[in-house]
This record gives structure tokens, sequence and C-alpha cells, in this order.
């Protein structure tokens, strides 16, 4: 099999490296597959600060502008803002450039729907359909429509939060949060935010440059200047976002990673302790969700993996909350979309609120040991090792809605092959260490046999 | 077959046929990569198609590594002076120039601010033909796109180069017709700067082009009732990006686009004798105007790249061509209808004279054009058979650039047009009756 390719286009978008695969052309002609697919409408555009952002904005500017849509350009900001955006000014879709947390030399497309959520899996295809048919719609030069710059998109955003959720209640003493924006989309607006509610902010890493001061995904062991600025400031928090702030990640004010799940814990306790609904998290998130669902009697519906699968349950369950576990809290009466600055406003909520600390109030909730693994794996094998595990386990009971999910008498397991890599996912939940270790050594194996059985 | 040009003056095409967002990035890219990946300064008209363009030709060339230089909307001259200032590797114009409004193009400059020439274009398209382009990588791409100013600096060139004195003194009325293209920034102002009363119309940058952006006798109506409302010395009439200038006279009289460079070469061989520069398409005023100077006239194939080459190798005094472009070296050796207007304005403050004086102490010769739409898979075939037709029947001829037919008492060009699908014919003579006979004649010929 070939090196993983340096393009994958598929429903959940375009991604290439910059100065490969990812060229001005290919980027023209999937803007115009999408103003093709939306129709003569406005579509609002915006981008995280990688270097390659400016070129790749304006070849979405000329494919969309040439397929006879107006452009509403958002500039530099996360993408939850230009999600919030499409809705509030009506327009017909949207297109966030950003890699998330892919390395600096990777950018990519990913196509919003009037509703401001991600397109699902049915329309995405529709839209590939359009742009591998290669027929775009085309306006005569005369008939062209233009680029509106928008400057008020952040505080279009800040200002819906707060009137949202009001300014923090008053503390004998100011809360006091680190933020690390990975020199992200989140910089411009994370420390803004924080200061309209009301903390005190110390900021690291929030220079939108386009240079990465650390691995851009928000998990522990790329959290070492966070969980050191936080003891030294004595904060009571610490916040760190991916490049294009959709996700958040928490320290808490011992200055240790909660990790990532955490954050939806959090958020979904708060929120259950104000307005009582259905809640929505896919297969893989912590199970420590179903503690809180259960402590609050509300229902909490499982989907599939992607933004787009957990939104369109939300939409279809009227859900108060929802998300996913690394870290993406959506929470549907500010935004339809993953959005690390509701969920800092949220938590930050229930800490002044309730007035202790975070420490405390983890204290409070189950504390389960999850564990992640990836293994490279040729895509023609996938369906052999989701049927092994399957039989292994065929006296358990078993999801299959996504790949394969185990629930065992202690915990539970997922295995299923990435929807952007040729990659096997396979992540266990236990209470403790040697519970989780157990569960994945009882199938780790049996799975590495399969991907390196060359019969 | 569609329209779609790619040749020696750039490429040019119908927006939402044949010119594509992906046709204007590989151009960009492919400019970008002959220069490689140097500093570009961009510029373009006001037609509704140009922000597309715009946004196109940036990300090929950041794509390209190229740095960008945006001048957002101006002039063309006003952008082949910015690459000298910016000490830029090249430059583009998107503009048609005096096509139609839902036509586009990109016209490409060298660092010296002069058209790339045919070797240089051929070069080109060489690498837009073979498509591997420069693709510079994430830790070496421009992140930002620098927005500058384009008209300022040419108005203050222009005024280095004329006697504003005695122009500011002679308090001109000056009417205006920008047809709501790029001139709309630059032509009031510096208007003003030469104190003159300016009376504008169309000068609205967002609004469409009123008429054809032609500045021919058929689109000066609007121009003739403000200058006899006004009482206007004179009129001028431009196109959509600064290069081609027309004239209505004091009297209300539109000037055929083909009078604008002989009345400037009057003016400017009054004060000056020197070689005069134009293509071979235009008219034998020109001829009449140098000769009562003792001025030689040198002429070149069509396409302004050779106009400028030639004027810096003759050390001409002027340049220009029977469209009305007017080329003052002092300026820059390329057209510029700016500069056109402050050579005519300041013979106007020098002397005691009016322009419709002027206009009529030209030669009188009746100069006659036509355009034959051709589908572009015919348009070099009936060319060739023209041609072998005038070398059997062993009529004088000059092939340069198209056909050129030389008789007694008259002259008639055939050419493709570098810029659309038609066969452009010229006649001129004396009379007008033989004018008419000419034309009739060539266009039997041809069409044969």
């Amino acid at each position: 099999m070939r090196a993983i390719p340096t393009l994958k286009i598929s429903i959940s978008g375009v991604r290439g490296v910059v100065g490969d695969s990812l060229t001005p052309t290919l980027l023209t002609r999937f803007a115009q597959a999408f103003g093709t697919y939306v129709g003569p409408g406005t579509i609002a555009i915006g981008r995280d600060p990688r270097t390659s952002g400016e070129m790749v904005k304006q070849a979405v500017i000329a494919g969309l502008l040439s397929s006879g849509c107006r452009v509403i350009d958002v500039g530099m900001c996360p993408v939850p803002t230009i999600q919030l955006m499409v809705r509030s000014r009506s327009a017909n879709g949207g297109l966030a450039i950003t890699a998330s947390h892919n390395p600096p030399e990777w950018n990519a497309l990913k196509f919003i729907g009037s509703d401001g959520t991600f397109l699902g899996p049915g329309v995405a295809r529709e839209m590939l359909d359009i742009y591998h048919q290669g027929e775009y719609a085309k306006v005569r030069g005369d008939q062209m429509r233009g680029v509106e710059v928008v400057d008020g998109a952040i505080d279009l955003h800040v200002q819906t939060i707060l009137e949202t959720l009001g300014p923090l209640p008053s503390t004998k003493r100011r809360l006091r949060v680190v933020l690390d924006a990975c020199n992200g989309a989140g910089s411009i607006v994370g420390p803004r935010l924080l200061q309209a509610l009301g903390a005190e902010v110390i900021a690291i890493n929030d220079q939108p440059n386009g240079q990465f001061p650390r691995a851009a995904e928000p998990t522990p062991e790329n959290l070492r200047d966070l969980c050191a600025a936080v003891k030294t400031h004595q904060a009571d928090i610490g916040f760190a976002q991916d490049m294009d702030a959709d996700r958040l990640a928490i320290v808490s004010d011992r200055g240790d990673p909660i990790g990532e799940d955490y954050t939806l814990v959090l958020a979904v306790g708060y929120v259950l302790s104000k307005e009582s609904g259905p809640v929505v998290a896919n297969l893989s998130t912590t199970s420590a969700l179903d503690f809180v669902a259960q402590q609050y009697g509300s229902v909490l519906h499982r989907t599939r993996i992607g933004e787009a699968n957990v939104t369109e349950c939300m939409q279809r369950e009227s859900a108060v909350i929802g998300g996913e576990g690394n870290g993406g809290v959506i929470y549907p009466r500010i935004n339809f979309a993953r959005d690390s600055l509701v969920g800092m406003a949220l938590i930050l909520h229930m800490l002044a609120e309730r007035g202790v600390s975070l420490s405390e109030i983890l204290a409070g909730l189950p504390r389960l040991v999850m564990l992640k693994e990836k293994l490279p794996c040729p895509s023609n094998k996938i369906p052999e090792v989701l049927k092994m595990v399957r039989e292994t386990y065929s006296t358990s009971e078993i999801d299959l809605r996504d790949g394969v999910k185990v629930h065992l008498s202690n915990g539970w397991l997922h295995v299923r092959g990435s929807n952007t890599e040729p990659i096997i996912r396979l992540t266990a939940e236990a209470a403790t260490d040697e519970e989780v270790r157990s569960i994945k050594d009882s199938i780790f194996e049996a799975v590495r046999r399969i991907i390196n059985d060359n019969a | 077959m569609k329209p779609l040009k790619i040749g020696i003056t750039g490429v040019r095409g119908v927006v939402g046929e044949t010119f594509t967002p992906e046709l204007a990035v590989g151009f960009a890219q492919a400019f970008g990569t002959y220069l490689d990946g140097g500093r570009i300064v961009v510029c373009r008209d006001t037609r509704p198609s140009g922000p597309m363009v715009h946004a196109a030709v940036c990300s090929g060339l950041l794509a390209a590594g190229c740095e960008v230089i945006d001048l957002g909307i101006c002039p063309t001259p006003s952008m082949q002076l910015a690459a000298k200032q910016f000490k830029a590797e090249g430059g583009i114009a998107i503009t048609a120039g005096h096509n139609p409004s839902k036509w586009n193009a990109l016209k490409f400059v060298r660092a010296d601010g002069l058209y790339l020439n045919a070797t240089q274009a051929e070069e080109l398209l060489d690498i837009y033909h073979q498509g591997e382009f420069l693709k510079t990588t994430w830790d070496q791409i421009k992140t930002a796109i620098r927005p500058a100013d384009a008209i300022e600096p040419h108005i203050e060139k222009l005024e280095s180069s004329f006697d504003l004195t005695a122009i500011r003194n002679r308090k001109l009325t000056v009417a205006v017709d920008c047809c709501n293209g790029s001139c709309s920034l630059l032509i009031p102002r510096w208007l003003e700067v030469l104190g003159c009363r300016v009376l504008a119309v169309n000068d609205d940058i967002h609004a469409p082009f009123p008429h054809s952006p032609e500045p021919t006798p058929n689109t000066m109506a609007q121009l003739r009732a403000i200058v006899k409302a006004g009482g206007a010395d004179i009129g001028f009439a431009h196109d959509a990006d600064g290069e081609r200038l027309g004239i209505v006279t004091e009297l209300g009289e539109p000037l055929s686009e083909e009078l604008t460079l002989p009345i400037a070469a009057s003016m400017r061989l009054a004060e000056r004798v020197g070689p005069v520069v134009t293509n071979i398409s235009t008219g034998s005023r020109i001829d009449r105007v140098a000769s009562k100077y003792g001025a030689n006239v040198i002429r070149t194939p069509v396409g302004q790249a050779f106009i400028s080459e030639a004027m810096i190798e003759h050390s001409a005094v002027l340049g220009g061509e029977g469209s009305g472009g007017i080329a003052i070296p002092e300026v820059h050796a390329t057209h510029d209808s700016a500069a056109g207007i402050g050579l005519i304005l300041q013979h106007l403050s020098h002397h005691t004279v009016t322009i419709s004086e002027l206009a009529c102490d030209l030669p009188k010769v009746t100069m006659l054009k036509y355009n034959l739409e051709v589908e572009p898979n015919r348009l070099y075939s009936l060319l060739q058979n023209f041609r072998m037709f005038v070398e059997s029947e062993r009529l004088e001829n000059d092939l340069s650039d198209g056909i050129k037919v030389i008789f007694d008492d008259g002259w008639i060009h055939v050419r493709a047009s570098n810029t659309e699908s038609i066969i452009r014919m010229i006649v001129e003579a004396e009379q007008p009756a033989r004018a008419q006979e000419l034309l009739d004649w060539v266009r039997d010929r041809v069409k044969s």
C-alpha cells in the first residue's frame, strides 16, 4: 500500500498539504462546486491563522463569486463564529478554512449548511458528486456579485454569549483564568470573552500568526505550558483551545489536565442543573456522562462519531446540550456548533455560582480512565478486524452503529475505522488503570495479528 | 466556438463562459513561476467580475510564493508606474480595457512597468501550457496581501512632467466621462490639481458602464451634452482602464479616436522635434503632421509592447495608436490618458488656440473601419487566403502585422484582433468615395 496521501476528499470536506496537493485550482473548483450546490445565495467564509489561509481564502472567494454567490468575508475567526454568522445573517451556507488540529502545513475546507451546522453525510455526498462531475454554475461577468467584508463577527459572538448567559455572578475573588489559544483563531476572541464575562485573564500562545507553539490537539501531553502557568499564577482554571477554537480542554486549579472528555461532562452537569431535556454525545464519549444525565433524570442519546451526526441528533431530539468527548461542547441556545467559547462561559458560570473550586467539583464526579490507541490499518483489513471483535464478545451487549462498541461489566470498548485516515481507533474506558489495560489487552494483540497477517 | 484569446497581449474572454477562475489562477501561477515568486503589483478596473478575477489571481500568485501588493481599483498606467516604484518583479492588470462589461482579461507587465514583449509573452505561455508551477510551502508562503495606493504617486509623476503653473493660470473648464471605470479615481483629481473647473460624468466606480467603454464618437453623446451645457473648453472620454483617450471639442463635436494621436503629435512636435512611434494600423495623418515638423514616424506591429520598446529604442518624443492611446516618455513609455490630458491642456494653456481649430487644421482623410466577426477556427485561414491573393497579384504590401496593401491614393490593413475573434479591416483614402470603394473591395476579397 502507498504511503498516506497528502490529499483527502471526503464527506467531512477537503484536506491537503499546501505546496503539494492543496492547490488554488483544486480549492477554487471546490468552492465552485459548493456555490453550485447552494445556488446563487450568500455564503459566509472565515479562516484560522494558518500561513496559507490568505491563499486558500482568495481561491475560495473566486470560486464562490464565479458560481453566482455573494460572499460575506468574516476574516480570521473561530469556526463557531462563522457558523453563528451563517445563522445571524440568514446566509445560505458557510465555508470554514481550517485544518483544525492537523500540523501547520495542512489546510482544509469545511462546508456549512444554512442552519449553521456542518453538511451531513448525505448532502456532503451530493456536493462531492458535483465536484467530481466538474460542471459548475457560472454567472456571466456583468451579473457577478461581490464580497462584503464584515469586521463585527467576533463582537457578535461575544455579545451573543453574554446576552444568553449573562456576566459571571460576583465571587469573593474574581475568577482567574489562564488561556492557551495555541496561537489559533481563539487568540482574538478568547481573552475578549473572558474579560467581558468578568474574569481575570492571563493569555499564553495568543499570537494568531500561523506558527504553532505546540501540537494543535489540546490533549494532556500538549498542555505542559498551560499546567505550569496555572500553578504559577494560582489560577482557578486553565483553558486550552485548538487552532480553530471548536475544541476545549481544561486544566484544574491544581494544574492537572482533567482529560478532554470531562469538558463536556462539566458543561452538561451545569446545563442540566438549570434546564432539563435530552443530551446527545457520540459513542466514544465517557460514561461519566451517563452518570451526570442520570443524576438529573435526563435521557442521553448516543450517535456515530462526527459533529454532523451529533448536531443532527440534537435537532431531532430537541437536546438542551450535546457534544463530543474531544472537548467539543454544543449548546444550541447560542450556537449549533462545537464552540470552545460557549464551553468556557458555561464552566466559569458553574464555578462562580457554586463558589467551589474545580477540583472539588471534579471530586463529585466518577473519575474514569480512558485509553485511546490507533493502529495503521489497510482499509481492506478493517471489516475483518471488526468481525473478529464482534465474535470475540458475542456474549456481551454490542452496539454496531459505528464500528463495534462492546459494553462490559466493568467498562466498555469501542473499535472503529477512522473516517479520515487508514487507521483503526481503539478506545476503552473503565474505573481504574488496571481494568482499562486488561480490557485493551484482551483484544489488542488479536487486532494487530489481523493487520500484520499478509495472507 | 466561444471566444477566448490567449496571446501576447495576455488572456481575454467572457466571464461565465471561457474566462473561468481556474484560468485566472493558472495564469497567475504561471506568471508567479516566470518571475520566480517575486513581488507583484495587482490592479483591476471596475467591471463586476473584477473581485472574482482578482481573488483568483491573488490566490495563484500566493501559491507560487509571490508577495502581492494590491493596488485595488486603479488605471493600468498607474499600476505600471507602481511596478517601478515598489521595485516589483512585475504586475498584473485585471481589465478588458475597451471591451464590454461581461469580458475580462489579464495583462502582464514587467519590472520596468512595460508590457511583456512578444518573446517574454511566449515564455509565459509556455509555462502556462506546461502546467508545472512553483508551489511554495507553508513556512514560505506570504500570509497577507499588502494594500497600497497607486493614484497619488501617479499624480505626483504627472505633476513633475508638465507646466503646472501655465495650466493652472489658464483655469480651463474640462468635461470628462470616465465610463464609471478606473479613471473615475484619477482623472477628476488630476484635473483639479491642474486648476481646472471639472464637469465629471460617469465617475462612480460602483455603477455599471453607462455605455460601451470605447471612447469613440458613438459613445460620446453624454459628454457632448455636458461640454455644451457647461461651456467647457474640451471634453475627454475614457475606456475602462485609462489607456485610450477620446476628445470632444469646445463646440461639442466628437472627434474620431483616430484624431487623438495626430492632435497630440502636433502639440508635442511644436515644442520638441523627435521620432513618433505608432503601429501600422494607424492612419496617415500622423505622417503628414510629422513631416511638417521634419520628424520621423516609426511604425510597429499592433500591440503596446511594440510601441513601448520602439519608443525606448528610438528615443521617441511621443507614442500612440489610432485607438486613442497616447504615450509620453517623460511620464512613461506606455499609453496613459492622464499624460495625454496633461499634454493637451498644456498646449491649450501655452497657445491661444481652441481644440476645434487644431482639429480643423489636421489633414483631411477618410478612414473607414470594419470588423468581420469570424469563427475562431476560420480566422487565420481567411487571412492566409487573402495574403496569398495579394502576393499573387503582386500588390505593394507590408506583412509586419497582418496584411497591409498600399495603393497610390490610399491603403488597406487587414489583421486578426489580438483580443477578439474578429478580422479588423481599416482603409484610408483622401476621397470618401475611394475609401468606400477600397473597403467594399477588401471585404469581398477576405470573405470569399
